[in-house]
């Protein structure tokens, strides 16, 4: 059966929707159009009205705030009129020259809602759409919302995703790493036109690092496209659970929706994907979350009676837990959660 | 029952009653994914071995229908956009008064932050929030560029409906008014009216109340950090003590001063817990890293700090993922109480939150209180181990005094009493005590060097008269001429911690030597405390 969900899409003031609720829209669908307000002119207003500066109040059609179009009048006063010269927004009235000061709007630029499905409601500065698609949770992300299809690029979900591996094929596509990628890896996928990645962790340094990079190229103006990174296990070098993993695999070629800042993937057409589940019981396969365990997985053999000490010192609820390695050691039941396969469900 | 679900993690305590008095009879606490029927069970399970026999069987059914009383981490904290004339003034002012009130400034604007209008106009474009707060200019001058501020608002708003916070010149507030559409609007004093003075409390005030109507309405007393500062306030009346109250937790930290007469004040900041973003932001994990008293590798610190983010209801279950977490933990205090002032010092410091007061050994929370907060003078300290004060807090007016006054004796998990001084010379005396316990031979005079801290027996409701000599140059909170003073403690879980490390701390740079300062301190405290021979720690 396939998953749906209900995505929200968030929407910056001043943007004129082009769509309405029941309306089918595709991934790279315009669902808005918008104008960014561009470096702020003044409109002087007190010369052209032989007013002095301090009484040009009295004339104002408009304040601060008044959005307007080419040749609105901002100001008249005995048959004479101060139009505005672009369309823009007023930001101020300067008393001490008598002008106003208008941001000029730039050009209409399209809004892309990057999903596919049907719009469930519109609401103040957002879309709710409703997603035919199964949805993945991360723990964390960043970037833009992009889409593309989703490709495999490592052979094992511990494998770290290797700059090298990463080429001209991979271009608008959303690719599945391993356990890490270097920020290099991550610097050469934006290069090649990588609409984003998925991968089970990352060392926070190497995050930086990329954003840094990234932060950079913005400023020089040499950067085009968007790029979206989705976390799921967490920060170092993790894994992603093998069930998932192959989840992904049997996946491939799908189109996808990835929302970095979201932490949130969506593939379409797709059957429900493996979930989790807090408080294992024996017998479960789970996955660890803290160290010295982050990200590997295994299987829960007993659940041990009243409380017991981590090696932190910490008293708690624990489980034992046999790991695919074979090692067998007691865990926090906090720190692990049971990986639920979608037709167990 | 009383039961506070947090952010991460769902604390409960069973109260019952055990020959003729009410009693937190167990306690436990669980991440707040897991089910309700999982804490019910847990609970159970602490009470099985000493429940009457005849309820053994039913106790969970008996728990699943006990009345509860419960309060809850609020779902999402307000969002606030702030724009202000200078980030250092009027920005600086108005940011202490709204993330003090538990509101997130999730953009800033300000005259001087760099950007050019057009920029700060597409940032506050973009912003979700639930307000706007606007500050500038002082009252006696007004201030163009405060209007100039007032206008970007009105453009990023559009036709928005959300609300709209003068907080800026007085002679400003009509024609600010004038820009939006009627009743969008309102006023509230000037935090900054002045270059030279600082008033927040109206606008906290306030920010406090928008707050409530917006983001929870109708349902503040049920809110955790407001449970905990009303439950403190009333501590603090019912024992005529002076009581600075801090709850850490994975996303709210709540900061709470209250006096005898039960008037608290309080700082809930939205974003000041553990999993907050302010300890990830670059520099955070090396200044953790900094104050480890075990080599830790800076990456590994920054990776553990956003793995708590990530999961912060996961426990630490190393070493070392438990040393990264106390000292972000003690970083937060720090900044907590960097920000706030606590005149002629507090009598008694309660430590909350699972962090600090679920601490594996009591003298790690003792460390985590001494070492953040830095309570200058005599101070008793203490925990809240079953996470009981906030569910209390939630009880109405015409409850709470009841309520706290009915589990009075097993609220706190007493630490202890610390003895902490200012100033001196580096490995000369700070201060001489000497500690006569009732029934118990007198200890010392104890001197204790700068730089030291020693750790005195003084066991669970013992009493202790203290003699306090200092040395010049030190202090402990009392007027400067009084060398010597007297000061009653009552002993704990701890005992007696004579803490002459100085306000605030001081570490050596050398990393070697640092390391090894941290770690003798934090074996100080940790190890059973010696009676001392006379005149030597």
């Amino acid at each position: 059966m396939n998953g749906s969900a209900l995505h929200r899409i968030r929407l910056q003031r001043g943007t004129a929707l082009a769509v309405r609720v029941g309306a089918e829209i595709r991934p790279d669908e315009v669902i808005g159009l918008r104008r960014e307000p561009l470096a702020p002119i003044s409109v002087p207003v007190a010369r052209p009205l032989h007013r002095k500066p301090t009484e040009i109040a009295e004339t104002l059609q408009v304040r601060p705030g008044s959005r307007v179009h080419a040749g609105e009048v901002l100001a008249r006063e005995n048959g004479h009129e101060v139009t505005s010269p672009q369309a823009g927004l007023v930001l101020a009235v300067s008393r001490g020259d008598g002008s106003i000061l208008l941001a000029p709007l730039g050009p209409e630029q399209p809004v892309i809602g990057h999903v596919r499905g049907r719009v469930h409601a519109i609401e103040e500065n957002a879309l709710l759409v409703e997603v035919p698609a199964a949805r993945v949770r991360g723990v964390g992300g960043s970037g833009d919302a992009v889409h593309g299809e989703l490709v495999v690029g490592v052979h094992n979900p511990e494998d770290e995703l290797r700059a090298a591996a990463i080429d001209v094929g991979a271009t608008g596509k959303i690719l599945v790493g391993g356990s890490r990628a270097s920020a290099e890896a991550l610097t050469r996928a934006r290069a090649m036109g990588v609409a984003g990645i998925v991968l089970g962790g990352v060392l926070d340094k190497e995050l930086r690092d990329f954003e840094a990079i990234q932060r950079r190229r913005r400023e020089a103006g040499g950067m085009t496209g968007s790029f979206g990174l989705l976390l799921l296990e967490g920060f170092g070098k993790v894994g992603i659970d093998p069930q998932l993993f192959g989840w992904f695999r049997a996946h491939a070629g799908r189109m996808a929706s990835l929302f970095g800042a979201d932490g949130l993937l969506y593939i379409y057409d797709a059957g429900a994907a493996p979930t989790r589940r807090p408080v294992p019981t024996v017998g479960d396969r789970i996955v660890a979350h803290r160290r010295p365990f982050q990200g590997r997985g295994g299987v829960v053999v007993a659940l041990l009676e009243d409380l017991h000490a981590a090696s932190s010192g910490i008293a708690t609820s624990m489980a034992l837990v046999r790991f695919e390695d074979g090692r067998l050691a007691p865990v926090p039941l906090a720190n692990i959660e049971a990986i639920v396969a979608p037709e167990a469900r | 029952m009383l039961v506070d679900n947090g952010s991460a993690w769902t604390k409960g305590a069973v109260v019952g009653r055990s020959r003729g008095r009410w009693r937190i009879a167990a306690h436990a606490a669980q991440p707040s994914t897991w089910d309700d029927a999982d804490l019910v069970a847990g609970l159970a399970a602490r009470l099985g071995g000493h429940a009457d026999q005849r309820v053994t069987e039913r106790l969970q059914r008996i728990l699943t229908d006990a009345p509860r009383i419960a309060c809850h981490t609020p779902a999402r904290p307000g969002r606030l956009a702030l724009v202000a004339v200078s980030a250092d003034l009027s920005g600086r002012a108005a940011r202490r008064a709204a993330e003090s009130a538990g509101w997130v400034v999730a953009e800033a604007a300000t005259v001087d932050d760099g950007r050019s209008a057009a920029e700060r106009l597409v940032a506050l474009q973009a912003a979700e929030v639930d307000a706007w707060l606007l500050a500038g200019g002082f009252d006696a001058e007004g201030g163009e560029m405060a209007l100039d501020m007032a206008g970007l608002v009105a453009a990023a708003r559009g036709d928005g409906h959300s609300p709209v916070v003068w907080a800026g010149s007085v002679q400003l507030a009509a024609r600010v008014a004038a820009l939006f559409e009627a009743g969008a609007v309102r006023a509230v004093a000037n935090p900054r009216p002045a270059a030279d003075r600082e008033d927040p409390l109206p606008l906290r005030r306030y920010l406090e109340a928008l707050l409530e109507r917006l983001v929870e309405p109708g349902g503040a007393r049920q809110l955790a950090p407001v449970g905990f500062s009303r439950a403190v306030a009333e501590l603090a009346r019912a024992s005529q003590l002076r009581i600075v109250g801090i709850d850490l937790g994975a996303r709210y930290a709540t900061w709470v001063s209250a006096d005898g007469g039960g008037h608290a004040e309080s700082r809930i900041l939205a974003s000041g817990g553990l999993a907050s973003p302010t300890i990830t932001v670059p520099g955070g994990p090396a200044r953790i890293a900094h104050s480890l008293p075990i080599a830790i590798d800076e990456l590994a610190v920054a990776d553990a700090l956003q793995n708590l983010r990530a999961r912060p209801g996961a426990l630490p279950q190393t070493d070392e993922e438990l040393a990264i977490v106390h000292g972000a933990a003690r970083a937060l205090l720090a900044e907590l109480a960097a920000d706030e002032s606590v005149p002629d010092g507090a009598d008694l410091l309660i430590g909350a939150g699972l962090t600090v007061a679920g601490a594996p050994h009591p003298a790690q929370a003792m460390q985590l209180l001494l070492d953040g907060v830095r309570p200058l003078g005599v101070t008793q300290l203490a925990v809240d181990s079953a996470g009981v004060l906030p569910p209390l807090g939630a009880l109405g007016n015409d409850e709470i005094a009841e309520g706290i006054g009915t589990l009075r004796d097993d609220l706190l998990t007493p630490l202890g009493a610390a003895v902490v001084s200012q100033g001196g010379r580096a490995g000369h005396t700070a201060f001489r005590i000497t500690v006569h316990r009732i029934g118990w031979p007198s200890l010392g005079p104890v001197e204790v060097r700068a730089g030291q801290l020693v750790l005195l027996p003084l066991g669970r409701g013992q009493i202790a008269e203290l003699e306090i000599e200092l040395e010049s140059g030190v202090m402990i909170g009392t007027p400067r001429r009084a060398r010597r003073s007297h000061a009653t403690v009552m002993g704990g879980a701890v005992g007696l911690a004579l803490d002459a490390r100085d306000v605030p701390l001081v570490l050596p740079r050398r990393t070697d030597d640092r390391r090894a300062v941290l770690a003798s301190w934090r074996d100080a405290l940790q190890r059973e405390p010696a009676r001392p021979a006379a005149g030597a720690a």
